[in-house]
């Protein structure tokens, strides 16, 4: 589902060098798969994870999603094709906080033109499925950091794509809501997802099919 | 939903509100002192004003001397001229000068039976009651900032020189000189003249001069015959009527600019401060608030949300916004004109002009502006990648 073929990204430095975070680095992600990425901080994990989910640009290699190089295509069709193929699931969760739990979810559906009433009834589905249905109404603010996280997996899965990339997420969870988190991407890849993992916790690292470590910018085989 | 958004913007509409508010409260003086130097243009372009010529005792508008009855006479026969209405004009309280009106109280005494002969105020606007009809005696016609002033309207009566007038109509506001005029028959506007000038009761008292109650005039109101050119009329008068004071029409309109140019000044540099003043604040506050939610973009272009949807998106929030903090703009100045119009107007003054052009011209401004700021602040947004976005939101 998922091919890096030398990906390669360096920032400015404050000093004024460039600092180079990831060195060609290759990955294939098969449908199905759960792949988690360790790594110490500052290591690029989460910049890995930006690059194959396109939130940011490479400075070179390729990125294929399926048979599409998506790497080579322009900024609009990369917002489609994000919308298209990849969830997110982020360690802040990243909820808009102008939004009910329910809308929240929804905003998944807004950009790629799903019918509304068809994604409405599969947020419900997920909202209930995560046990924050009663929730649904409720602003971030006046969520949990578990109730926070839950609705954004939801959001993840909302179009079932079929790329599910998740940054830490259960860094900011107890062990009870991070298991039914990692119990959810579990599932994902069960039905058919390729999933992408970045933590460093260790259930999450055990359910992992493959485990690799990024390191000086590489990423190795763990 | 419009309903929320709106009130996720809560304090950026308050703060786009006060930038409008600001921008029309201010274009709302200026408009005030265009509609008087306008008024005015408009009428001494509408008549050719004739004085006697000399220092004379009627201190009014035409400030000349006595335009006997024989002169105007002779200027009803040039060529051209349609018609002379004599007029006196009188200084009603000369202590008392007005700021934004620029004139000071005055009685016009006004003969009845000659049609107004000035083409652009054939028949002055009443508000309440009637005008004046030929005959009649001690009876007025308020302007609309005299009769609030003063807490007269039809029905009142009203003192002057001794003499009580019962008042039968207020006209409409102008907001130009006559707003502050009394409006009387002529016979009784020389009766207030000879009341009012001891000079003026010694020289008919001796007989010595052959004046009648008809040569009692301070100037005339000269209209013209269609297709006449007023200037050349004004010229010939000049030329064939000797002593009078001749004021050719676009001469007065030059000096009527020349002598308000200092306000025109004044009300380009207050447009020019309101635009500035109002129109920055308003953009700050809408390209403030794109900015705080650049987070929310940078999730959802992660999302799938196109440069195109986001910006349709912003667009549409933006133009809600500034509509509504347009909107409540408008109330607030026109609730604080109202506020301030109420207290200046017990001295029979007025500040605003809130005109239409003025209101719609406002909101478009604001919403242009709002639009304009928030698609550059969007702009901005989009340009960074969805991960740039999130990170500078965090």
């Amino acid at each position: 589902m998922l091919r890096a073929a030398g990906l390669a990204k360096s920032y400015r430095a404050p000093s004024g060098g460039q600092i180079q975070v990831l060195h060609d680095v290759d990955l294939a992600v098969k449908a199905g798969e759960l792949i988690v990425v360790t790594g110490a901080s500052g290591s690029g994990k989460s910049t890995l994870l930006n690059l194959l989910g396109l939130l940011e640009d490479a400075d070179g290699g390729e990125l294929w999603y399926g048979d599409e190089r998506v790497s080579a295509l322009g900024r609009s069709a990369k917002s489609q094709a994000r919308g298209r193929c990849v969830g997110f699931v982020f360690q802040s969760f990243l909820l808009v906080s102008s939004l009910t739990a329910l809308e929240n979810v929804l905003l998944a559906a807004r950009y790629v033109g799903r019918p509304a009433a068809e994604a409405r009834r599969r947020a419900l589905a997920l909202l209930e499925q995560l046990g924050v249905a009663d929730r649904r109404d409720h602003y971030p603010a006046q969520l949990s950091g578990g109730e926070q996280q839950r609705v954004a997996y939801c959001r993840a899965v909302l179009n079932d794509p079929p790329l599910l990339l998740a940054d830490e997420p259960t860094g900011n969870l107890d062990d009870a809501n991070g298991a039914v988190i990692l119990d959810g991407l579990r599932r994902r890849a069960g039905a058919g997802a390729a999933v992408v993992v970045v933590s460093h916790h260790p259930d999450v690292v055990a359910g992992g099919s493959t485990v690799y470590r990024l390191h000086e910018g590489r990423l190795e085989a763990a | 939903m419009v309903l929320r958004i709106l009130r996720g913007y809560a304090f950026t509409i308050a703060g786009i509100a006060i930038g409008v508010g600001g921008l029309v409260t201010l274009g709302a003086m200026s408009e005030r002192i265009v509609r008087f130097i306008e008024g005015g243009d408009r009428f001494v372009l509408g008549q050719i004003s004739v004085a006697g010529r000399g220092m004379g005792m009627g201190a009014g508008f035409t400030a000349g001397g006595l335009l006997p009855a024989a002169t105007i006479r002779a200027i009803a026969a040039v060529p051209g001229v349609l018609g002379v209405q004599p007029q006196v004009m009188l200084p009603l309280n000369p202590s008392v000068s007005q700021f934004m009106t620029l004139t000071q109280e005055l009685v016009l005494g006004l003969d009845l039976a000659v049609p107004a002969p000035n083409r652009h105020y054939r028949d002055l606007p009443v508000q309440a009651g009637r005008f004046l009809r030929p005959g009649e005696r001690k009876v007025a016609v308020l302007g609309a900032s005299f009769a609030a002033s003063h807490g007269l309207r039809p029905g009142s009566r009203l003192t002057l020189e001794g003499a009580s007038y019962e008042v039968v109509g207020v006209l409409e506001r102008m907001l130009t000189a006559p707003d502050r005029f009394v409006f009387v028959p002529i016979e009784d506007a020389r009766e207030q003249w000879v009341a009012k000038d001891r000079l003026l009761q010694t020289v008919l008292a001796s007989g010595a001069a052959a004046l009648t109650a008809a040569d009692l005039n301070t100037g005339a109101a000269v209209g013209w015959t269609d297709g006449q050119d007023p200037d050349a009329v004004a010229r010939r008068i000049r030329e064939r009527v000797p002593g009078v004071n001749v004021q050719l029409p676009s001469e007065l309109s030059g000096l009527l600019r020349s002598s308000t140019a200092f306000f025109s000044a004044l009300l380009v540099g207050i447009g020019a401060l309101a635009l500035v003043i109002g129109g920055l604040s308003l953009a700050n506050t809408m390209a403030a608030a794109v900015f705080e939610r650049i987070r929310d973009f940078g999730v959802k272009r992660a999302l799938g949300a196109t440069d195109l949807q986001l910006a349709r998106e912003v667009l549409a929030e933006s133009l809600a916004v500034t509509l509504a903090g347009g909107l409540a703009g408008l109330a607030l100045a026109l609730a604080l004109g109202a506020s301030i119009d109420a207290w200046v107007g017990r001295s029979g003054q007025e500040l605003f002009d809130f005109s239409p052009r003025l209101l719609a011209g406002a909101l478009v401004f604001s919403v242009l502006l709002g639009a304009a700021a928030a698609g550059y602040a969007t702009w901005r947004v989009v340009a960074l990648s969805p991960a740039e976005a999130i990170r500078r939101g965090a």
